[in-house]
């Protein structure tokens, strides 16, 4: 049990060439996480998800010490060709990117030069402000569109147990710029482990960003991820993520629609089963005139799965014509399942066309029964029907490789079932 | 081929069928007919197995005690049931749930389970039988499927199942002519001195392509009269009410 977590400032000295600005910066935020602590069910943010309970039920102690991990060689994805990076515990350990103009790309070991105090809600954010020393910083040229999928391989080394990691990274996109990635998340851990990555992404004008998240076999890692995303004028950004599997899994993702005519497209398809719990908050910023954004978060619930939506959206006086919409869907399989959602809208222009929608059910009986009268047995139309629920989201995806791909992953979950 | 003696069966302790009685052998083909509520779909939802039905009464289907046979066992042993409202399943590809759906039968009866291609080459085959549009096979199972393409995609399924006992549970209902006919046309292809109908429906107008071997009335969950073709004639010219 830890009941009062506390990090010495001591951890910060072990950093290496830090100005005293940034040393300040660090200090500043590591005070104000020992103060609070990890988040609990009393901050409105945390109210489905009370980390500090989970965090002191399921660690006896926990590593801020850096871990020196042998890098073992990652299996490339043979299904498509595709550029990568390799990032292990956090940490960029190499890139290629064989299929791009080179000079087109600049990537490096993530270096922090903000040090703006500009979150006091959330103490992880402030823990990883206070302690990230790593992660990578991907910046692409003005006017070039990438020929092939960038895959980030995250990797977690299976020497990892009680740690803390704190990571940070960084995507720039020029103007008229395309990158497409996909994050996927391996994980050789067999102990419980805590990872917290604090996301920069910035869309220059005219930008367009997609990126897929693939993080799904079963595992003891406690993930905590906070993005920051800034849309600039007619960028497009659209996010498919497919996260399950977790002990623990709590995404906030922050959308700043800053410039007109910008468009953010968000969806998500999880299977969450025995004592997997995952949160998905989202907060769109809706700030210029004529911005669209769409949200839709599927889950499905079994055997002590819990999941949690909590999707806000938020217009600014001078956003005329918004068009937003989120929805959320649960299915839930077992009376032991739980699905928690907080749809939120706070709209101050007058001409927009907000909506927003919430289900949550059991697996129709009438739907079960006509398959069963075409010969599949009860737990097979389940499947089915979970199958079709989720792929509902992998169908938009538009490259039918990736389609491919992404649904052999999410169905080999489903047949674990 | 389907024996049925006194069924009786109730939903929320109300009685629906009160003591039916209907004998079915190979190769035949017979109708029934009755005014709403008279218990036509109770019928073919026991008889295809739904939950939540008390049943009593003889309930066998070739030489087995149909109550004892789950559901997706009736299916394997080649009952099917063409529903009334077939249900929209989203997310589900039709094509890839047919092939499941006859790979679990043929596994079931002992034969050898078809590859894709094979497959695709039968529904190919099959759908141009009936002149179904391939494009509505690639959409997801009945979504946004008009009245019409529902029904036909009933009787695609009954096509490539092949099975032994067909229930038609109000096939013809809502269609227009040329779908009446596709419907017709699928049914007429497939008898044989093998295969065995059971076509539920509140009109003639599909019998007088079918020409039915029996036809009979239900009437307040029994059969109050049996006849051929003959009758439903009489039945289209006078109305349930005056047949006694």
């Amino acid at each position: 049990m830890i009941e009062n977590f506390k990090i010495n400032s001591s951890e910060i000295d072990k950093i290496k060439k830090i100005s005293k600005e940034e040393r300040n910066f660090r200090i500043n935020n590591l005070n104000f996480f020992n103060e609070k602590g990890f988040p609990n069910k009393r901050q409105e943010d945390w109210k489905f998800s009370d980390l500090r309970e989970i965090v002191q039920k399921n660690f006896k102690k926990l590593n801020v010490n850096k871990v020196n991990s042998k890098v073992k060689k990652i299996n490339l994805i043979k299904d498509f060709d595709h550029n990568y990076i390799e990032v292990v515990n956090g940490e960029l350990k190499s890139s290629n990117f064989k299929h791009e103009e080179k000079n087109k790309i600049k990537i490096k070991n993530f270096k922090n030069d903000n040090f703006l105090q500009e979150s006091k809600d959330n103490p992880l954010i402030c823990l990883n402000h206070a302690l990230s020393d790593k992660g990578y910083h991907i910046e692409i040229e003005e006017n070039y569109k990438f020929k092939k999928a960038l895959i980030i391989y995250n990797l977690f080394t299976e020497d990892l147990k009680e740690n803390i990691l704190n990571s940070r990274n960084k995507i720039k996109i020029g103007k008229s710029s395309e990158l497409h990635t996909i994050d996927l998340v391996i994980n050789d851990s067999k102990y419980k482990f805590i990872n917290n990555v604090y996301e920069n992404i910035i869309l220059e004008n005219n930008a367009v960003y997609k990126n897929i998240c693939i993080q799904n076999e079963k595992n003891d890692g406690y993930f905590h991820k906070f993005s920051k995303n800034k849309l600039a004028s007619k960028s497009k950004y659209s996010s498919f993520i497919f996260p399950s599997g977790s002990k623990f899994n709590k995404l906030d993702l922050e959308f700043n629609l800053e410039g007109e005519d910008s468009e953010c497209n968000l969806q998500s398809a999880s299977f969450l089963n025995k004592d997997d719990h995952q949160e998905i908050k989202t907060k769109m910023n809706h700030l210029a005139p004529s911005c669209k954004s769409y949200q839709k978060v599927k889950n499905v619930l079994s055997s002590y799965g819990k999941g949690v939506y909590q999707g806000k959206i938020y217009v600014k006086d001078i956003a005329q014509k918004t068009n937003a919409y989120q929805l959320s869907k649960a299915l839930l399989l077992s009376d032991n399942s739980e699905f928690n959602s907080k749809p939120e809208l706070e709209i101050y222009a007058d001409d927009v066309k907000c909506s927003h929608g919430a289900t949550s059910g059991n697996v129709d009986e009438d739907s079960i029964y006509y398959l069963m009268t075409r010969g599949l047995n009860r737990k097979e139309s389940v499947k089915l029907l979970i199958d079709g629920f989720l792929s509902e989201v992998v169908d938009m995806i538009k490259s039918n490789s990736i389609k491919k791909f992404v649904r052999s992953k999410l169905q080999g979950q489903i047949h674990g079932y | 081929m389907l024996e049925i003696k006194n069924l009786k069966a109730s939903i929320n302790n109300k009685d629906i069928l009160k003591g039916l009685n209907i004998t079915i052998k190979p190769g035949e083909l017979h109708a029934i007919m009755g005014p709403n509520g008279s218990g036509k779909s109770t019928l073919a939802n026991v008889l295809s197995g739904k939950n939540g039905y008390e049943i009593s009464g003889e309930l066998k289907y070739q030489g087995e005690n149909l109550k004892e046979i789950p559901i997706e066992e009736r299916a394997q042993k080649g009952i099917f049931l063409a529903f009334q409202y077939p249900t929209e399943i989203p997310g589900v590809n039709t094509n890839n749930f047919l092939k499941t759906s006859l790979n679990k039968v043929k596994k079931a009866k002992g034969e050898k389970e078809l590859d894709t291609l094979s497959f695709l080459k039968l529904l190919k085959e099959k759908s141009s039988e009936l002149g179904i549009d391939e494009k509505m096979l690639s959409r997801q199972l009945n979504v946004g499927f008009s009245g019409g393409e529902k029904k036909k995609n009933e009787i695609l399924q009954m096509k490539i199942l092949d099975p032994n006992l067909t229930i038609l549970d109000e096939t013809d209902s809502g269609l227009d002519i040329d779908a009446l006919k596709t419907i017709a046309d699928g049914v007429n292809s497939s008898r044989d001195k093998k295969k065995s109908f059971l076509v539920i429906t509140h009109y003639q107008r599909l019998l007088n392509y079918i020409n039915p071997d029996f036809v009979h009335v239900l009437s307040d969950g029994k059969i109050i009269k049996s006849g051929c073709m003959e009758l439903a004639e009489e039945l289209e010219k006078k109305g349930y009410k005056k047949i006694n």
